[in-house]
């Protein structure tokens, strides 16, 4: 059971952090397709840092910087030059996937992919309160998963309880009444996807760096969009994502298990569960899931 | 919009010549190679072409599909499955009919690739799910059934791999003997031409174009948004399995796991550059077909890694995407 609900923790926090990302771009008015990109960016710069640098501090700081270049050209790219959300962040996925694996290849001189490997970030158990029943596993946990946590908690605050974050959402839902009260719609959405990417880049450090201590070629596998259904299923509440994200981590914490035990289902058929529960968890919010209102929508505004 | 676009294509190439310089290669070497291994001989053009075909075949449906404005991400799983469908066909095809192997696969093939974009477009209009998100999704469900598929009932037992037995040579795609290039590229010709007649010479290529400039106004004229995605999503997905199909009996001869990845953003990839007009997808998917073909040669000739075409793909499609965009 500790096992089990560990696992959950384990596949949740990368989830978690790229759906935080996300919700600050879609509350702002632009789809998050490219949370992908911005994982697998950001998990490859923390790598890249970690070992160049000798210094996992400088590879998390580095994965903030490769998210969020991959965050300021869908920004550019959709926001400022309004070309369609979804497929500027399918293409800034592919994208990641090619400079990744191409850089990947050139830093060891050519031909094969270079071998990193750096031993996982260690748990930092918190005095005290590591030692309670059950709980306790949550405080044992690796320092990406407590910022995670952290981070959660300061987007909600961010969201609900200040003036930007009253503005980002004001971009979001009605770009002209913002731009009416002073805002700058175009200026807040660029930073929102911007910022998107560097905490999606995060998670992506939390899959290289915290988890495996190495890269490889699209190590994300997917995580960014089963992040981007997890947080339209929280409908765009960062508390809410925390337990989508949960969810998702406890249905593959399942998997994993079934596949241990080794109950006679195929592996594969396994392995769709996490994309066919978040189409029929979608599917059953249907038209009750209300999107910020001017998602999707190109700015009338050149600055 | 082509200036735009051949500017675009352009700049993407001089971001790649960056790339390469910074590994350490000289920029000219590399695209030299790059040309030299797409178009030195006929047989390296041949290689381009049976690139090109799925590309051609997949992306002017989905050029059909973002005319009509429903973005439609799914045809890398109906790729996918119309692998599957075109295998098992030619696998359970008769041997007394072998005559219409070829043809009852390339039927299954385009089966496969439509029912599965039927799925995406029932849970799209049924339960209002965005489309992107029912294609993409799908799309993961498909890749992990192709390989089912091959673990189980299609599989060839002790290969090693996930893959199928060799199919019938009955059901093989015809070969140019010179050119090692199969008879799929004409074939995706033929249906280009063909989208190009239905876009622009029919009234549901009327409506189509209609929806994708104003579904308020398409709306208003009566026609059914319903129905034109649904007529758009089916031909994309039939064009889509297809193009599965033909890469399966025309290049491997067998189903392999993992034959088409990636085919399906290629396929979105020569869409846009193609601006979204099936006969100009054609130039736009040779372009992706034999800049691939050289980027292999480049990679074993002076060792600049092929993910380079990845990048360039991606950079030219953002440069695209920018300069084609909307203007207010």
């Amino acid at each position: 059971m500790i096992d089990f609900l560990a696992a959950a923790v384990r596949i949740a926090t990368p989830l978690l952090l790229a759906a935080l990302g996300g919700i600050l771009s879609e509350r702002a008015g632009v789809f998050a397709v490219g949370l992908e990109g911005m994982m697998l960016m950001g998990a490859f710069t923390a790598i890249v840092g970690a070992w160049a640098s000798d210094s996992s501090l400088i590879g998390v700081v580095l994965a903030l910087v490769g998210g969020a270049a991959i965050g300021l050209i869908v920004a550019v790219v959709a926001v400022r030059y309004r070309a369609d959300h979804m497929v500027t962040g399918l293409t800034a996925n592919i994208l990641a996937i090619g400079l990744t694996s191409y850089l990947l290849r050139v830093l060891a001189g050519g031909g094969k992919p270079i071998a990193i490997h750096l031993s996982p970030l260690a748990p930092w158990p918190v005095p005290g309160l590591a030692d309670l029943p059950l709980v306790g596993l949550l405080f044992v946990q690796p320092p990406l998963t407590y910022l995670g946590a952290l981070c959660c908690i300061a987007l909600d605050l961010f969201l609900r309880h200040t003036q930007a974050g009253l503005t980002l959402r004001a971009t979001g839902e009605n770009p002209e009444a913002a731009f009416a009260t002073g805002a700058a719609p175009l200026r807040v959405r660029m930073l929102a996807v911007i910022a998107c990417g560097a905490i999606a880049g995060l998670g992506g450090a939390v899959l290289s760096l915290q988890q495996v201590g190495t890269f490889t070629d699209g190590m994300t596998g997917g995580r960014g969009y089963l992040a981007l259904a997890s947080l339209i299923v929280a409908r765009w509440s960062p508390l809410a994502a925390a337990l989508a994200c949960l969810a998702f981590g406890a249905a593959e914490a399942f998997e994993l298990r079934l596949q241990t035990f080794g109950v006679p289902v195929s592996s594969y058929v396994v392995q769709m569960a996490p994309y066919l529960i978040a189409l029929a968890v979608l599917a059953g919010l249907g038209r009750s899931s209300r999107m910020p209102a001017s998602i999707g929508r190109p700015l009338p505004w050149d600055r | 919009m082509a200036a735009r676009i051949v500017a675009a294509a352009g700049l993407s190439l001089l971001s790649a010549a960056l790339l390469v310089a910074l590994s350490g290669h000289s920029p000219l070497a590399a695209f030299g190679a790059m040309a030299l291994g797409s178009v030195g001989s006929p047989h390296q053009i041949g290689v381009g072409l049976n690139r090109a075909t799925p590309y051609l075949l997949a992306g002017s449906g989905v050029a059909i599909c973002f005319r009509a404005g429903v973005i439609n991400i799914g045809a890398e799983g109906q790729i996918a499955l119309g692998g599957v469908g075109a295998a098992a066909v030619a696998l359970l095809w008769p041997s007394g009919a072998s005559a219409l192997s070829a043809f009852a696969a390339l039927i299954g093939a385009a089966a496969f690739g439509a029912v599965w974009a039927g799925l995406a477009t029932a849970i799209h209009l049924g339960r209002r799910v965005h489309e992107v998100l029912a294609t993409l999704l799908l799309n993961f469900v498909a890749l992990l059934m192709v390989q089912q598929a091959l673990a189980g009932p299609l599989g060839q037992f002790g290969a090693g791999f996930l893959q199928s037995p060799q199919l019938p040579a009955e059901s093989w795609l015809w070969k140019a003997p010179e050119l090692s290039a199969h008879v799929g590229f004409l074939i995706a010709l033929a249906a280009a031409a063909a989208l190009s007649v239905v876009l622009w010479l029919t009234p549901f290529g009327f409506a189509v174009r209609l929806a994708g400039q104003s579904r308020a106004t398409a709306a208003y004229a009566g026609f059914s948004m319903p129905a034109i995605t649904w007529g758009v999503m089916l031909l994309a997905g039939g064009l889509a399995g297809l193009a599965g199909g033909v890469e399966v009996l025309g290049v491997h001869h067998r189903l392999i796991e993992g034959f088409s990845l990636g085919f399906g953003f290629k396929a979105v990839t020569v869409a846009l550059l193609g601006a979204l007009e099936p006969l100009a997808v054609v130039p736009a998917s040779l372009f992706v077909g034999l800049l691939e073909a050289g980027s292999l040669s480049m990679q074993r000739q002076i060792g600049v890694p092929s993910a380079l075409v990845v990048v360039i793909e991606a950079v030219t499609m953002l440069f695209v995407l920018a300069a084609t965009a909307r203007r207010t």
